[in-house]
């Protein structure tokens, strides 16, 4: 037998002959060998969690009964191994509260330490739940919670509570009261934060932890038994004096990590659990943009979990209030909607670039949670939902509405409301900020003035400052009111270039200065001023305020005024100044006219990209110029009328996003643009080769590719040169008229927004030829469907609906930001078809199961593919309803892969 | 007589996708009996079939599916999508009995 077996057998010997825990020193005896191997021998025992230690001196072991490890460990349903990070982070714990609950006969006292927060009540509940689970307490056994803080100020007040009291035991006393600790018989006891339990509570305590029984207060004579687990918890460094006696005494400690410890996959985790129970009160799906969720991941959280989940539901709270008083079309968690402190999360992206990139693999911009997407982590019953606090402010809201309050009033009446439900936690925030190590060098009152700066300076200038500067700004700040007080001057030598270049900054500098001055009663001389402008304009991560920036609107066309009274039409209809013209003469020369609109789009860029909107010809092209040239996003929407760029300019100020603007745009233009496809659409497709003189390399691309390709005749292949770029993408847009282009084989790289490239390196090597005749069969495929769907639409033309359909498929996946593979694309694209034909036919809409909850459950997706629909909606003079609509949206997500 | 089932998320495309697959079992001078049902009504349906076949939209469900027809003896594919789109009922019929045969 191994050494290792035979000690343990020696331990479930001696157990069951002397009834307690065993020492190491006893085995050896027993065996006759060394107490050191011994000892080693019961480690490893104890790491395969075959015994369960009893520390104190000597260390006393007991076996675990291995059926009952068995029967708990094989089953993962079990409550503990639900929660999150039960295979990270919280490994051990549950290791360890499955020991103390199984520990034969009765079970083990436990001690849960862990800051604030971590979920030490929860966990003290999950073990009472995991108890009753393998049966080794009674269904109906009590669990009963007693937080010692609670009377703190009354020592003799919590033991009456723990212990009871016998009549007359001290004035007021008049009748016998019945303890927590009787009350919990057969079952647990939690006591949180049992730290602040008096000296004399902490020995009877434990005095009933040794022997089992307990005095009530007042009593002397009888004592009483019970059989109660007592699992205390405390926020309590483990290595304070305090807590020594505690350790010493309670058999089972068990130490929960704090947030900051957990890996950001487990974080993740929480995040999304937290947001789902959010989910689950409203009882729709709620969206969230990729930046607060970093930001969520990201940021200091000194409450833990705790502290997380009241952020998150304040978050939620505000999304919910924009969605029921703006009647935004769906929830939507954006930037505006996170805490302050919690926004700064993103500023540390940089150093978790990785991590993030991981976790966000194959998600979008926007993510979805729906709480009855919840698989793993099932929302236990114990936790009470309540719609409460979602129902006050929904109340609130309308009465304020039916009181004809203005919707700007309201937006406030309700903030307050919210920030003062959440007033708990922000009042806990400065202390997060205090702990942090710039205390230790800046004066609390200095951070506390330059937030209140940053926070004015934020508000005027409508920036948003992060963390470096305000860190920055903090230390510089420290020095120069050191420096004045002491009497000594502050020189800057750049003050006049400051203040030319920082017009604005420089104002609200001159500001700031005036706070400064009153806090500490010195006189900020104007050199100074120039360097808190320096500071307000300087933005190291180039992160603004999302919500503020908007995407730029610049119209540019030919003839003298062509551009700029459309967008004079435009800025009065809509209000403000937002759209931007340029007139280019005809007598202009492109070049000109490119280097100026250049220029004006590095001016009027926001980091949000701009739009730019414009008639005809080479005008067409800037945007990918420009945008290879700055790395500014720049789209362009080709065609456009007065009505195109009101639309665009209203979005723009609404604060959407580009490609929200560029794809309602394009819908707008579609049906121009379908006409013209249309005429053509028996012309050759075409596939263009492009090297730099347009007879070399292009020339000999065109040869191979036309040697690969078996049905040449329904494709041509043109070389072109491409010496000047501009030149270049002209000529493809006069190709892209007359024919469809499905591909561009170039021996340097180029970007088309909608032509697929391929480079000559590729095409060489093979794979590029395979792409070009996927390509070509799938045109050939969709061609062919056009024919065989000619014979069977009965009130549209077959090959059209095929083309019109293709293009909507291919938006709905752009706006979507989806992709669903080639076959199951030829299913939905038939699908499309078949349901137009029946529209046009006035045929009836098909019903589609529990519809209400599908729409709950997809609010935005529903809204993207309407909206995608609607070229073809007019275009056809159909109406799309809601439950084909909950169709196709079903088709898109069931299939989607992940990108 | 075997039976084909189609499902599509609607029932619209397959119903004609049916009828060319009727003519071509005509043509053929094979007896079976096809049909097609929604993606909705399809749990109504899973006992007396011999094979069902999914239209490309509706992937989604073949996972789902094959657990609940397999100890049935039911087998289950997806339309090839050329077949599909070009209506081609005789290959969709080919491909039908293949399975069939194959069992």
């Amino acid at each position: 037998m191994k050494k290792v077996n035979q000690v343990y057998e020696a331990l479930v010997e001696l157990e069951k002959k002397n009834k307690r825990g065993i020492s190491a020193k006893e085995i050896s005896e027993v065996l006759n060998t060394d107490r050191a191997n011994v000892s080693r021998y019961l480690n490893m025992l104890y790491r395969d969690n075959r015994v369960a230690k009893i520390e104190g001196r000597p260390v006393l072991y007991k076996s675990i009964k291995s059926d009952l490890i068995q029967r708990t460990t094989m089953g993962n349903k079990n409550s503990l191994n639900k929660i999150i990070g039960a295979k990270a982070s919280l490994r051990t714990p549950i290791q360890q509260a499955r020991a103390a609950i199984l520990y034969p006969p009765n079970g083990l006292h436990t001690l849960i330490l862990g800051e604030t927060g971590v979920g030490k009540s929860m966990f003290a509940e999950l073990m009472y739940q995991f108890a009753k689970e393998s049966k080794i307490i009674e269904e109906d056994a009590p669990f009963i919670q007693f937080n010692c803080a609670d009377y703190a100020e009354n020592p003799q007040l919590i033991m009456s509570q723990i212990f009871g009291v016998k009549k007359g035991a001290y004035t007021g006393a008049d009748c016998d009261k019945e303890g927590l600790l009787k009350k919990a018989d057969r079952g647990i006891l939690f006591l949180d934060e049992v730290h602040r339990l008096s000296p004399q509570g902490q020995e009877m305590l434990f005095t009933f932890i040794d022997k089992g029984y307990f005095r009530p207060l007042g009593e002397t004579e009888k004592v009483i038994y019970v059989d109660v687990r007592i699992i205390a918890a405390t926020t309590e460094d483990p290595q304070s004096y305090l807590l020594k006696t505690f350790t010493r005494r309670i058999p089972m400690t068990i130490v929960l990590p704090a947030l900051r410890d957990k890996g950001m996959a487990e974080r993740y985790e929480l995040i999304e659990s937290c947001i789902k129970r959010e989910s689950k009160r409203i009882g729709k799906s709620i969206y969230v943009n990729r930046n607060s969720l970093i930001s969520l991941l990201l940021y200091d959280c000194p409450n833990n979990i705790g502290q997380l989940k009241s952020d998150i539901q304040l978050a939620c709270a505000k999304a919910f209030v924009k969605y029921k008083s703006k009647e935004e079309k769906y929830i939507l968690i954006s930037q505006s909607d996170l805490p302050q402190h919690v926004k700064r999360g993103l500023m540390k992206i940089q150093n978790n670039r990785e991590e993030i990139d991981r976790i966000f693999k194959g998600k979008g911009d926007i993510l979805r949670f729906y709480y009855k997407d919840d698989k793993d982590h099932n929302i236990s019953p114990q936790y009470q939902v309540s719609k409460g606090f979602y129902d006050v402010i929904e109340k609130k809201l309308e009465a304020l509405k039916n009181a004809g309050i203005e919707d700007k009033e309201i937006d406030n009446i309700i903030n307050l409301a919210i920030e003062s439900h959440f007033r708990k936690y922000i009042e806990n925030l400065p202390k997060g900020i205090e702990k942090n190590e710039i205390s230790e060098i800046v004066d609390i009152e200095i951070l506390k003035v330059v937030e209140e700066i940053l926070n004015f300076a934020g508000k005027r200038l409508k920036r948003e400052y992060d963390e470096k500067i305000y860190f920055g700004l903090a230390l510089h700040l420290h020095g120069c009111i050191e420096r004045l007080q002491s009497g000594n001057k502050i020189y800057n030598p750049k003050l006049n270039m400051i203040r030319v270049d920082y017009p604005n900054e420089f104002v609200v500098a001159m500001e700031i200065a005036r706070i400064i001055d009153d806090k500490f009663n010195i006189e900020t001389p104007l050199d100074e001023i120039g360097y808190l402008t320096m500071f307000l304009a300087s933005n190291t991560l180039g992160i603004r305020d999302e919500e503020k920036a908007k995407v730029g609107i610049l119209v540019i066309m030919h003839g003298k005024s062509t551009a700029s009274s459309m967008v004079e039409v435009v800025n009065n209809l809509v209000g403000g100044q937002h759209a931007k013209a340029l007139d280019m003469p005809l007598n202009m020369k492109p070049q000109t006219m490119y280097e100026i609109a250049k220029q004006h789009i590095k001016e009027m860029d926001r980091g949000k990209g701009i739009i730019v909107m414009v008639d005809m010809g080479s005008l067409t092209n800037f945007g990918d110029m420009i945008y290879e040239e700055t790395g500014i996003i720049v789209k362009t929407i080709d065609m456009v009328s007065t009505p195109i760029v009101i639309n665009a300019c209203r979005k723009a100020i609404l604060g959407q996003d580009l490609n929200e603007i560029y794809t309602t745009c394009k819908q707008m233009n579609l049906s121009n643009k379908a006409t013209a496809r249309r005429e053509n659409i028996n012309d050759k497709n075409i596939i263009i080769t492009a090297c730099f003189t347009g007879e070399g390399a292009s020339e000999r691309l065109k040869r191979i590719i036309e040697d690969k390709l078996y049905e040449k005749n329904s494709i041509e292949i043109i070389p072109l040169n491409i010496l000047d770029r501009r030149e270049f993408l002209c000529k493809i847009d006069q190709y892209r008229e007359k024919h469809k282009i499905l591909a561009v084989v170039s021996t340097i790289d180029i970007n088309l927004n909608d032509i697929q490239c391929i480079s000559a390196a590729e095409v060489l090597k093979g794979e590029g030829i395979k792409k070009i005749i996927n390509i070509v069969k799938e045109e050939d495929l969709y061609l062919n469907i056009g024919k065989s769907l000619k014979e069977h639409m009965m009130y549209i033309d077959g090959k059209k609906i095929v083309d019109d359909v293709r293009y909507i498929v291919d938006s709905i996946e752009e706006s979507l930001n989806i992709q669903v593979v080639a076959e199951v694309k030829v299913g939905i694209i038939l699908h499309l078809s078949f349901l137009i034909d029946k529209l046009c036919g006035n045929g009836k809409e098909t019903h589609f199961e529990d519809l209400e909850e599908y729409k709950n459950q997809y609010s935005r997706e529903l809204i993207i593919i309407k909206d995608c629909l609607r070229s073809l909606e007019s275009n056809y003079n159909i109406e799309i309803g809601e439950n084909e609509l909950a169709y196709i949206c079903k088709m898109f997500m069931l299939n989607k892969e992940d990108i | 007589m075997k039976k084909i089932m189609l499902v599509c998320s609607a029932g619209m495309s397959t119903s004609l996708l049916v009828t060319k697959m009727r003519t071509a079992a005509i043509k053929k001078g094979i007896s079976v009996d096809i049909f097609a049902v929604s993606e909705a009504e399809l749990k109504n349906h899973t006992n007396d079939v011999d094979v069902v076949l999914l239209g490309p939209q509706v992937r989604f469900l073949l996972n789902k599916m094959e657990k609940t027809l397999e100890p049935k003896g039911i087998s289950i594919a997806v339309i090839d999508s050329v077949n599909y789109g070009m209506m081609n009922g005789e290959a969709v019929l080919e491909q039908a009995l293949d399975i069939i045969g194959n069992k």
